[in-house]
């Protein structure tokens, strides 16, 4: 057992956000079931879904039978499909592991011996609703939590100045705040949505700057909202709640300078926007970096608005296209985590809610050089965080398109992620409508051959 | 562990076994068997079910791991436990490889964390629950045993108890069942509070809105004996009083402005907002508030109006059903929209958690998977529309036209999804969608008012072509289910028909005949021989969290064997009793709550209650209650003048600058709800909220500090109070507006101070203050 700080105590006792439990309910867990790998979540959501076979999961093969249709790949998923098509993209063996890392993500491929690549990932549900459900809340219902919150409710937060579970994405992903919704959650574990399409912070958080007001003004303010209050609570016996209440005011108070500065990349250097490059993907990278720096304890990054990654036609170009813009924030987000020392115990994951067919689709009549969606076998990949490095677990078959050898459902992922954050996702529960709901419902197994 | 914590952990020990002692094995604990059930059975279901249960064919070793009685009894080669040695007990050994002879599982060993789950629950003493085999009705024996608990026997009247001591405290017969468990704790009831905290109390019980000036000015001059009663019916007979209880409800209802983006009209959802404040302003007697919400349609003599009652379920969640997709993946879809109604009808008028048994049956309470699909075939032969509210003969003109245009879209469906896709797709497209508009322009009433209503059809998910999915309704068909084994739409078991809970049926439950069955299931809910006495008990325990700020159970959307006991079993057995009597009048109900002496109580106290019973448990004085965010937002307006109090009508956005009425015609998105509203505790409508968890965050402070709508309401309030020439006179003003009282000496000065330094603009600064301060927020 790992010694608790003053914060976490106060967060253990309090809640996520430095909230206060009410007359007898319950806001959080008790913190973590055994000492953490990782302490804090970055996870890169591809949002649409990456075709594996262009990026981590090479299959010559798709060449030798490149037009043709044998029978392990006559599997149903949402669209019908016609024939294989080859990926154009080469790859090349990285780092002292010798991982394989496609060409088109050249400044990732430095960081090959600290990836831990999935490429037996599989869902049950090739329709991006359900998927995305399955891999933020755990299964295809709307009414549960989703993975964030779980984290926020069960470890609470480091930082009371800071919301503890952050969704970036400039523009609005499809399905929207059910995949971070806390559900039947405390609403305080509810993700909080930021569009940084802008990049003012004043914009990011709800309410979070005056328009009229200056510092000194609500200093003043503050003070006699403490004198009224304390006057108020003197003759109520101190009762908590109001106590509670005039402290979070203050830490309102506090927040509103703290956030601004956690937001605004405007105090970064030249040198280190260029690294991560100016578009949008790349700025959610750098404000990733300084939100889990500030403890933080889950971001999540949304490539972006509708569900970019979802290439039905003109699917080369496009993953070419979408692989710049993420290759270098990415690498440079890892290059700032490994200096700081923060990797040790920042997980960070890449992917999306499904693959892509190895076979063209058929469906939208625009040629064939598209690819339908892949619930039967894809690829993520974690980095850091107690991770091992260097690694391709599992396969799928020839083409890439089942998993097929070690094969890894999102329960596991999802137990594997709570287990690094020290989190036993049997134990993790949340007793509603009768039962104890968990992330991983009634499945998952911790994948331990992946832990370093 | 300390000695002393062990000498009473022994002594709970002592007190919990004893009663069972005479049977032959003490009686399980709680804990134990929750421990079997949520760790150990579904290990064994997982792991070891394949070549261990009923269903193994063959079966292995002739053991059997799926029944209690079974898994004592062991296998061909005996026990296989020994209780508390686990290093005895040969399925350990087995789990464990040690035994070249014994593997177990054959294929590959546990991993280590569960084969640790079996060694912990062996050693604990391999507790296991009474048989219950799965997928069988209960046998009548268990269901009379079931019928034991509290909550499922029919309701009586408790005579009140006499008090110990002569007292004229009680004012009415609940005060005497309050006073006696006080009594009984050593405590006693706290003084009156004042006029001015229980008008401004009562007021937001109510209303949900603050009392004027005037209205506190006259209640404390008041000399009539009755002045209070006087109060009391006013409020009642505020239309204000159906705005604030229909939030409640809509709150259980999950209610929306919006549902899914792929159904007709979503914009018409406040007409059944509208009806939940009607009815409840009429008084409607709650049982027939009941029966309308689940069978207005099938109810004759009902006007046409009264079906907008059907929203209850017309608003459900609906999930997508995506064509392209295999019929197996689309009836799993299906069968989570009959989960979240299930659950949903369940714990809002019953108290009970009947969706647990959808995979199994329930693990803690009598209701069996047969009862789950009993009532999903009522669902499932229920569909979602949205009715015209026109006379019959001119709405079914329009449904005519509503039936045309589906065929037309399921035809640009197709035409969409065809492969190859025609040479001229967009023309047909094109010309079917205008066939679709000229349906809609040449019909009469097309555009006439519609709820979301229900109606009997049953959905059939059907294969079509290579797999893909075609969805059928079969209007005015209804459906008997098979249960889903294991909660799997394609495994099918046996059918069965759609009836009540067996165990609220008094003898057996007989089947429904009447259509979808869902009018015969609102009529079981509501009598008292059957689900009634546990409705009536459910909804007197939720008025009474409201106006006491704590249930009598409180758990108020789980009372079967995991929710919580009352607190005053008698008081809530009478009251729910005399609610039936009194024709199940929620007007009653409340006036009855309100007029005692407990609910008349200050909330401060110098009494030892504090020290014995911190979480007022036994209502030694009145609980103090932070406004909900809708009263609070209502109350800034109402002080600053700008309330609008219209009723009814279509909900506006919450920020938008325009919207001046009451919270409640805020519009509720289900899916993307309003960053004040969600800072705020209001429950996210995608399914059933019992309570508002309620919390206090930095973010909500953030609203304060810096919300526009607050600076706007601090700067009209300012305005209403004119400073003039003695800012004295204004601060008192300001406090009798905003808090029902004259400001003291120590708060004059404090704000001449604040005032002083801000110059000119501090005051609405200073009023934004006290419109987010403690006394504003929370009332006494």
């Amino acid at each position: 057992m790992i010694p608790l700080t003053r914060r976490q105590m106060i967060t253990r006792m309090g809640g996520g956000l430095g909230a206060v439990a009410m007359a007898g309910e319950m806001h959080a867990a008790e913190g973590p079931h055994f000492a953490p790998r990782a302490r804090r979540v970055i996870q890169l959501f591809m949002n649409g879904g990456p075709f594996q076979g262009d990026l981590f999961d090479p299959k010559p093969l798709l060449h030798k039978f490149a037009g043709q249709r044998p029978e392990a790949v006559r599997l149903r998923t949402e669209r019908q499909t016609a024939g294989l098509m080859p990926s154009p993209f080469r790859f090349r063996r990285h780092g002292h592991s010798g991982l394989e890392i496609s060409e088109l993500l050249p400044h990732l491929s430095r960081h090959a011996d600290r990836l831990c690549v999935i490429r037996s990932l599989h869902t049950d549900n090739p329709n991006h609703g359900p998927a995305l459900l399955q891999i933020n809340n755990g299964t295809i219902s709307p009414t549960v939590p989703s993975m964030g919150s779980w984290l926020s409710y069960g470890l609470g937060t480091e930082n009371e100045n800071l919301p503890g579970y952050v969704v970036l994405c400039p523009g609005r992903p499809v399905r929207f705040s059910v995949l971070w919704t806390s559900a039947f959650l405390p609403a305080e574990h509810q993700g909080t949505y930021i569009n940084h399409k802008s990049l003012d912070p004043k914009q990011m958080i709800p309410y979070l700057r005056n328009a009229n007001l200056d510092r000194a003004t609500q200093s003043r303010q503050l003070e006699l909202m403490r004198r009224v209050n304390r006057r108020h609570l003197e003759r109520r016996d101190g009762d908590p709640l109001l106590a509670a209440r005039l402290k979070s005011m203050e830490t309102a108070f506090r927040m509103q300078f703290a956030a601004t500065d956690a937001f605004d990349l405007a105090r970064e250097s030249k040198s280190v926007r260029e690294a991560y490059g100016t578009r949008e993907f790349g700025n959610g990278c750098l404000l990733a970096r300084r939100l889990v720096e500030r403890g933080v304890r889950f971001v999540q990054i949304y490539y972006g608005n509708g569900q970019p990654w979802d290439t039905h036609h003109g699917h080369n170009a496009r993953t070419a296209s979408l692989c710049r813009d993420i290759d270098r924030p990415i690498a440079a987000l890892l290059d700032d985590l490994a200096r700081s020392g923060l990797l040790e115990d920042t997980l960070v994951v890449w992917g999306g809610e499904f693959g892509r067919t190895p076979t063209t689709d058929l469906s939208e009549g625009k040629g064939t050089d598209g690819r339908d969606h892949n619930h039967y076998g894809f690829t993520m990949w974690l980095a850091g965080g107690g991770m091992k490095g260097g690694v391709a677990h599992g396969a799928t078959d020839d083409f890439g398109f089942q998993a097929v050898t070690d094969t890894v459902h999102v329960h596991d992922l999802h137990a594997t992620i709570l287990h690094q954050m020290g989190l036993d996702h049997e134990r993790l529960t949340y007793r509603y409508a009768g039962r104890d709901f968990r992330l991983t419902d009634v499945h998952g197994n911790v994948i331990h051959e992946l832990l370093a | 562990m300390p000695l002393t914590r062990l000498i009473s952990a022994l002594l709970v020990l002592l007190v919990v076994v004893a009663p069972a002692q005479s049977a032959a094995a003490p009686k399980p604990s709680a804990k134990e068997l929750e421990f079997f059930e949520r760790r150990v059975r579904p290990l064994l279901v997982r792991r070891c079910y394949t070549c261990h249960s009923a269903k193994s064919k063959p079966l292995k070793g002739g053991l059997r791991l799926d029944r209690s009685s079974a898994i004592r009894r062991g296998g061909d080669s005996g026990v296989v436990f020994v209780p508390g040695r686990p290093d005895s007990s040969p399925l350990i050994e087995a789990v464990r490889y040690t035994n070249a002879e014994l593997k177990m599982p054959p294929k590959s060993k546990l991993p280590a964390s569960e084969i640790a789950v079996l060694v912990e629950w062996v050693r604990r003493g391999a507790v296991l629950p009474p048989d219950r085999p799965l997928d069988t009705p209960t046998s009548s024996a268990d269901l009379k045993a079931a019928r034991e608990f509290w909550s499922f026997q029919p309701l009586k009247r408790h005579d009140p108890p006499t008090p110990a001591i002569r007292t004229a405290w009680p004012r009415s017969r609940l005060d005497h069942f309050v006073l006696a468990r006080l009594t009984q704790q050593k405590l006693s009831p706290s003084n009156p509070a004042t006029r001015r905290t229980l008008i401004r109390r009562l007021s937001f019980d109510l209303l949900g809105l603050p009392p004027t000036p005037t209205e506190v000015d006259r209640f404390v001059c008041d000399q009539r004996p009755d002045a209070y009663q006087r109060l009391v019916d006013r409020l009642l007979a505020s239309p204000h009083y159906g705005e604030r209880w229909a939030r409640h409800w809509l709150d259980l209802a999950r209610y929306s402005d919006t549902t899914a983006s792929w159904l007709k009209t979503t914009a018409q959802a406040w007409r059944y907002r509208d009806w939940v404040v009607e009815a409840l302003n009429a008084d409607l007697p709650f049982d027939e508030f009941v029966r309308r919400q689940l069978a207005a349609d099938h109810m004759r003599n009902l006007p046409i109006q009264q079906r907008r009652a059907l929203g209850f379920l017309g608003l459900s969640p609906t999930y997508w059903k995506e064509p392209r997709l295999a019929p197996g993946l689309i009836k799993v879809v299906v069968a989570e929209e009959w989960e979240e109604r299930i659950d949903t009808i369940g714990r809002t008028f019953l108290g009970l958690t009947i969706a647990c048994a959808r995979c199994h049956d329930h693990k803690f309470d009598p209701i069996t998977q047969a009862d789950y699909y009993a009532l999903a075939g009522v669902l499932a032969s229920t569909r979602l529309f949205d009715q015209p509210l026109l006379p019959a003969d001119r709405a079914r003109v329009v449904r005519d036209a509503d039936r045309r245009i589906s065929r037309l879209e399921r035809a640009v469906t197709q035409v969409t999804l065809r492969i190859p896709a025609p040479g001229d797709k967009q023309q047909q497209i094109t010309r079917l969608k205008a066939q679709i508009e000229e349906i809609k322009k040449s019909t009469p009433d097309f555009d006439a008012p519609r709820a979301h209503s229900l109606e009997d059809a049953s959905l059939f998910v059907l294969a079509d072509g290579q797999d893909m999915t075609r969805l059928e309704y079969r209007l005015g068909e209804v459906r008997d289910l098979a249960i889903h084994r294991r909660g799997n739409p394609s495994s099918p078991g046996p059918i069965v028909p759609r009836r009540f809970l067996e165990v609220l049926s008094p003898g057996k439950a007989r089947p429904f005949t009447n259509g979808s069955g869902r009018l015969e299931l609102a009529d079981a809910l509501v009598d008292p021989r059957q689900g009634g006495s546990l409705t009536a008990r459910v909804i007197v325990n939720r008025i009474w969290r409201q106006h006491f700020g704590r249930g009598l159970v409180t758990t108020p959307s789980n009372f079967g064997l995991q929710g919580e006991l009352p607190s005053h079993p008698r008081l809530l057995e009478d009251l729910a009793a005399r609610f039936i009597d009194n024709g199940w009048s929620l007007k009653w109900l409340h006036r009855d709550m309100v007029l005692s002496a407990t609910y008349r109580q200050a909330s401060r106290s110098d009494g030892p209650g504090r020290a014995i019973d911190p979480d007022n448990r036994f209502l030694w004085r009145m609980n103090p209650r932070r406004l909900s965010i809708e009263s609070w937002r209502d109350a800034m307006l109402t002080a600053s003048g700008e309330l609008d109090t219209a009723l009814g009508g279509p909900s506006m956005k919450v920020d938008d600058p325009r919207h001046r009425r009451r919270t409640l015609y805020s519009r509720i998105d289900r899916r993307e709800l309003d960053t004040m509203l969600m800072l705020y505790d209001f429950p996210i409508p995608s399914g059933h909220s019992p309570k508002r968890i309620r919390t206090i965050t930095p973010l909500q402070q953030l609203f304060v500090l810096n919300s526009p709508f607050i600076v706007r309401q601090s700067v009209l309030t300012a305005a209403r109070v004119p400073v003039g020439a003695r800012p004295r006179d204004a601060v008192d003003r300001l406090y009798r507006l905003l808090f029902d009282r004259s400001a003291e000496g120590v708060e004059i000065e404090t704000a001449v101070e604040f005032l002083a330094v801000a110059g000119p603009q501090g005051w609405p600064q200073y009023v934004q203050v006290l419109l987010g301060s403690n006394e504003f927020v929370f009332v006494d």
